[in-house]
């Protein structure tokens, strides 16, 4: 019985779809690998894709094993053979649907790959169980990388790999009712009643709540007040899963306009991930918080949308969302570990390489340099990078774990009015702290 | 006398046999598993005592069911049992000296202000790349060159020396440069490879182009079985306490890495002791009971009386709808629980559109239930639908013309000729379907996750079923326990087991009717 997977994907909702990179991003197709691929060593120029849903099968005869989700899978495939033909040796990428879990069951029995893409705050269960290495990027190198970016590559102060893009949520809002984006929860919430009022929208804001709650979508909300959020930082910028913020006097104000929203209708319990963009893309609803996976859906549906950065609450500052960043790891069992060192210490700091990552997941770079070329260009991303330029990484301690179910549903409580904003966190903060206790 | 051809497909068959268990044999010696090398050979042994005798003829149609029976049934039972009596779980995989190792490698930090050197890795000139000693060939950013081996670093004499535009040495007199595949190969050396420096720390490689000089914070006193961390000021000391390094001065800070260790029958005893599961327990298996045989009652009902409908010699196009009515089984689950989850939204669902209702299906505790009944009636009434089909049409025409005859009318019919005769043949399955839904996972983990949660916690679910509960309790901790999780579902095993024994009981009263 392995419903970790589910359970995982499930509990954190669109979060954990964001985070592993695969939230609806658009099936793009880029160009073929070309010559690149016509090293004797390198056996295919495309990734081999699973049969089902299993987890790919270690090919003994290939000199490094990479294993990626779908979107990214072409881009990673041209640079693994460009290094393998530099390095005269063969590089397979293999396209695993559930990275997570595959990894750490295959490296378990000793099938792992040598290097895995994935979301960062994997990085405490990855470290807990033995299965990623330290990745010692010299400090010039790292410097080239935005600091939030590399903050989230780390654990107990060790680095675990090479970042290649940043995402966040911000506030999507359509341009055809809505001309400037609102500075304030306030303002956004006066603009979109007066628009409901008009019968040209139905629903202020779309919002993934559920009736379980969403701790990803919720949590901007408490980190808009000084002292509110999740976990404490320590000394030395992790975070601190003995110290928890979840019921703190900057999060309970936080939950009041939780409370508030909800009283209103702005948020409700009926909007969830199967919703959530249907709502904004039928211009039922003129705002929607989400993330870059939501944006080629509403291309799709002819929306014309701007992006900006969450809105700031009464009392509070702006809200600050979760950052979630996207890496290379390194298998601590890997068979192959020069190699797979030599290639993410070497391959993926540099600009043509983030660049393509860009291209296939649309999500801002990690490198400065590369950056700041694709802004310069793509105004998108640049609303997102903004939008998220004042969050911090998501935790990636192992605790996390215990808080995105509890504190969720504490959320979606307090929105549907069931229960008061300090006494329900006060209950969270109380179930969370048992369920980290019991390790 | 047995045929020449039987005979040869006989010893054919059991030659295969054999190359199977030898093949699988030497698969788990490869693995490293004597234990189960040895049962392989009895296993072959056996079914050549079996087999290849003419001895133990009921044996002989045995056998293949009692191995599969082991292999599926006994053994995943055994193997969860076994497991409930440890702690197995993240941060819980492997040994204890796992963790040690594991430990002291991730504690290797960058010593402050040292250089980062180009390398090259070489051998001795002559020497064997597979196995012989390592060498590195370092330049510092500065441009001077160093030979680094288990002694220390060395200078480098500049004379022959080919270096690459970013300072990689190529060549150098009296050693070997080996190419990015054969130092691959040697990743296990490399890792080991520490050219120790004069401040106490080792120059290590960082893939094949780089290396950096880093000292472990960590180290490991055997003799008192403790860790100590100099990375901190003054350093702190890890003590094993609950299959975890544990700090001795602040007990709240331990190591991600465990190990893991049998714990006994403490899972066993956490299932007793915790309050949540006992003050919660007893209403989520009334629920669960309940939850089963209204399913199951439900769909046979709808499913029986579709069937009847369309058992009728009259009706025309019968394929058309049978095969109509089996779609919604046709579909997967995981889709339709999913849509019938947008259709039970209290604001967007088109079940409250188009009734014009307003009610909070999902939110609140009758509607959570009603709603998770519903869906499963629809995913569940055309497998009875099908079974019943099937054996009605087993029952003999001339039966029920007799009944007719007798002076039954159809009702009458019904209740004392065809009910009989297809619970007979419908009987197990519906056991089975009880079975099924008492563990039906999937429904309310799409549907409700086991909401609403009532209350101030989110540990019980109003909608929750043993086995998503259980989930719930396994999971919720910081990582996942499977050892836990082996003993409820091992309690959960047991309580199905003796649910189904009575059932299993009237079952073989319904047999007698033959």
């Amino acid at each position: 019985m392995h419903k970790r997977a589910l359970g995982a994907a499930a509990v954190t909702g669109v979060a954990a779809l964001a985070l592993s990179a695969c939230g609806g991003s658009s099936p793009t197709t880029p160009s073929d690998t070309g010559g690149a691929g016509t090293s004797k060593a390198t056996s295919s120029g495309v990734p081999e894709t699973p049969s089902g849903t299993a987890a790919p099968v270690r090919d003994a005869n290939v000199d490094l094993v990479i294993w990626t989700d779908a979107d990214r899978s072409k881009a990673v495939q041209k640079y693994a053979d460009q290094f393998a033909s530099e390095n005269g040796v063969s590089v397979k990428v293999q396209i695993a649907t559930d990275t997570r879990t595959q990894f750490k069951d295959a490296t378990k029995v000793g099938k792992g790959p040598d290097v895995i893409v994935g979301a960062h705050d994997w990085l405490g269960e990855l470290v807990q169980n033995s299965t990623v290495a330290p990745v010692n990027l010299s400090s010039d190198v790292a410097a080239k990388f935005l600091p939030n970016a590399i903050a989230a590559t780390k654990f107990n102060g060790q680095s675990y790999g090479v970042p290649y893009a940043v995402e966040n949520i911000g506030l999507m809002y359509n341009k055809d009712l809505v001309p400037n984006p609102p500075k304030t929860m306030d303002e956004l919430v006066a603009t979109g009643e007066k628009l409901v009022k008009e019968g040209k929208a139905k629903q202020v804001l779309s919002q993934f709540v559920s009736k379980v709650g969403n701790a990803y979508f919720a949590y901007p909300y408490l980190s808009a007040f000084p002292d509110g959020g999740i976990f404490a930082t320590k000394d030395n910028g992790d975070y601190d899963p003995n110290k928890l913020l979840v019921n703190s006097a900057g999060s309970v104000k936080g939950g009041d306009i939780l409370a508030d929203l909800g009283k209103k209708k702005v948020l409700s319990t009926n909007v969830d991930d199967t919703n959530q963009d249907a709502l904004f893309d039928t211009k039922k609803a003129p705002f929607m918080i989400s993330g870059p996976w939501s944006v080629a859906k509403a291309k799709e549906a002819g929306i014309n949308y701007g992006i900006a950065p969450l809105p700031s609450l009464t009392g509070g500052g702006a809200m600050k969302p979760f950052l979630g960043v996207q890496m290379f790891y390194v298998s601590s069992k890997a068979k192959n570990a020069a190699l797979a060192q030599e290639f993410v210490t070497n391959y993926i700091p540099r600009k043509d390489v983030q660049l393509a990552l860009f291209e296939v997941g649309k999500r801002p770079p990690a490198l400065k340099e590369a950056y700041d070329e694709v802004s310069a260009s793509d105004p998108d991303v640049k609303a997102w990078y903004e939008a998220g330029v004042d969050g911090k990484p998501m935790p990636n301690i192992p605790a996390m774990n215990s808080v995105w179910g509890p504190f969720g549903q504490a959320t979606a409580d307090i929105i549907a009015g069931k229960a008061g904003a300090k006494e329900r966190l006060d209950a969270a903060a109380k179930e969370i702290a048992a369920n980290i206790a019991k390790g | 006398m047995t045929k020449p051809i039987a005979l040869a497909i006989k010893w054919v068959l059991i030659a295969a046999a054999m190359v199977g268990i030898l093949w699988i044999a030497t698969r788990l010696a490869a693995a490293g598993n004597t234990m189960a090398v040895v049962i392989a050979g009895l296993v072959g042994m056996g079914i050549l005592a079996v087999y290849a005798t003419r001895r133990a003829v009921p044996l002989k149609y045995l056998v293949p069911g009692l191995l599969f029976m082991t292999l599926f049934q006994v053994w995943p039972v055994l193997y969860t049992a076994n497991l409930s009596l440890t702690n197995y779980g993240d941060g819980h995989l492997y040994s204890k000296e796992d963790s040690v190792k594991d430990i002291i490698a991730q504690s290797v930090r960058e010593v402050p202000n040292t250089p980062r050197y180009k390398m090259s890795i070489a051998t001795a000139e002559g020497g064997d790349a597979t196995t012989a000693d390592l060498v590195l060939l370092l330049t510092k950013p500065d441009g001077t060159m160093y030979l680094g081996d288990k002694t220390g670093l060395k200078p480098l004499a500049a004379t022959g020396v080919e270096k690459t535009s970013i300072g990689k040495i190529t060549k150098a007199p009296g050693y070997t440069v080996l190419n990015a595949r054969q130092a691959n190969a040697r990743s296990k050396d490399l890792s080991a490879i520490a050219v120790p420096t004069s401040d106490g720390g080792g120059v290590k490689p960082v893939g094949l182009s780089e290396a950096f000089e880093g000292r472990a914070t960590v180290t490991f006193d055997a003799g008192a079985d403790k860790l100590t961390d100099t990375s901190t000021q003054p350093p702190s000391v890890y003590a094993p306490k609950d299959a975890r390094w544990v700090n001795v001065a602040d007990t709240t800070q331990s190591f991600p890495q465990g190990w893991k260790e049998n714990v006994g029958l403490a899972n066993y005893s956490r299932i007793l002791t915790d309050d949540t599961i006992r003050s919660g327990f007893l209403k989520i298996f009334i629920w669960n009971v309940v939850f089963a045989i209204v399913s199951v009652l439900s769909t046979f009902l709808l499913g029986m009386l579709i069937a009847l409908l369309f058992n009728d010699p009259k009706l025309r196009g019968k394929g058309i709808y049978r095969s109509l009515l089996i779609l919604p089984y046709a579909l997967p689950g995981f889709v339709t629980a999913l849509v019938w989850k947008g259709m039970f939204n209290q604001d967007y669902g088109i079940i409250n559109q188009t009734l014009g209702l307003g009610i909070d299906w999902l939110g609140t505790d009758l509607g959570a239930k009603a709603a998770i009944l519903i869906t499963n009636l629809w995913l569940g009434f055309p497998y009875m639908f099908i079974v019943c089909t099937g054996a009605l049409q087993s029952i003999p025409q001339d039966v029920r013309e007799a009944a007719t005859i007798d002076g039954a009318n159809a009702f009458r019919t019904l209740r004392s000729i065809i009910m009989p005769l297809l619970l007979v043949a419908v009987g197990p399955l519906l056991l089975a379907s009880f079975a099924f839904n008492f563990n039906n996972f999937g429904l309310i983990y799409l549907l409700t996750k086991g909401g609403p949660f009532n209350g101030q916690d989110t540990s019980i679910g109003s909608s929750d079923l043993l086995i998503t509960y259980a989930y719930r309790l396994a999971f919720s901790g910081s990582a996942p326990n499977y050892g836990f999780a082996a003993a409820v579902s091992v309690v959960i095993f047991l309580l199905v087991a003796l649910m189904s024994i009575p059932g299993f009981r009237r079952t073989k009263a319904l047999e007698e009717v033959n």
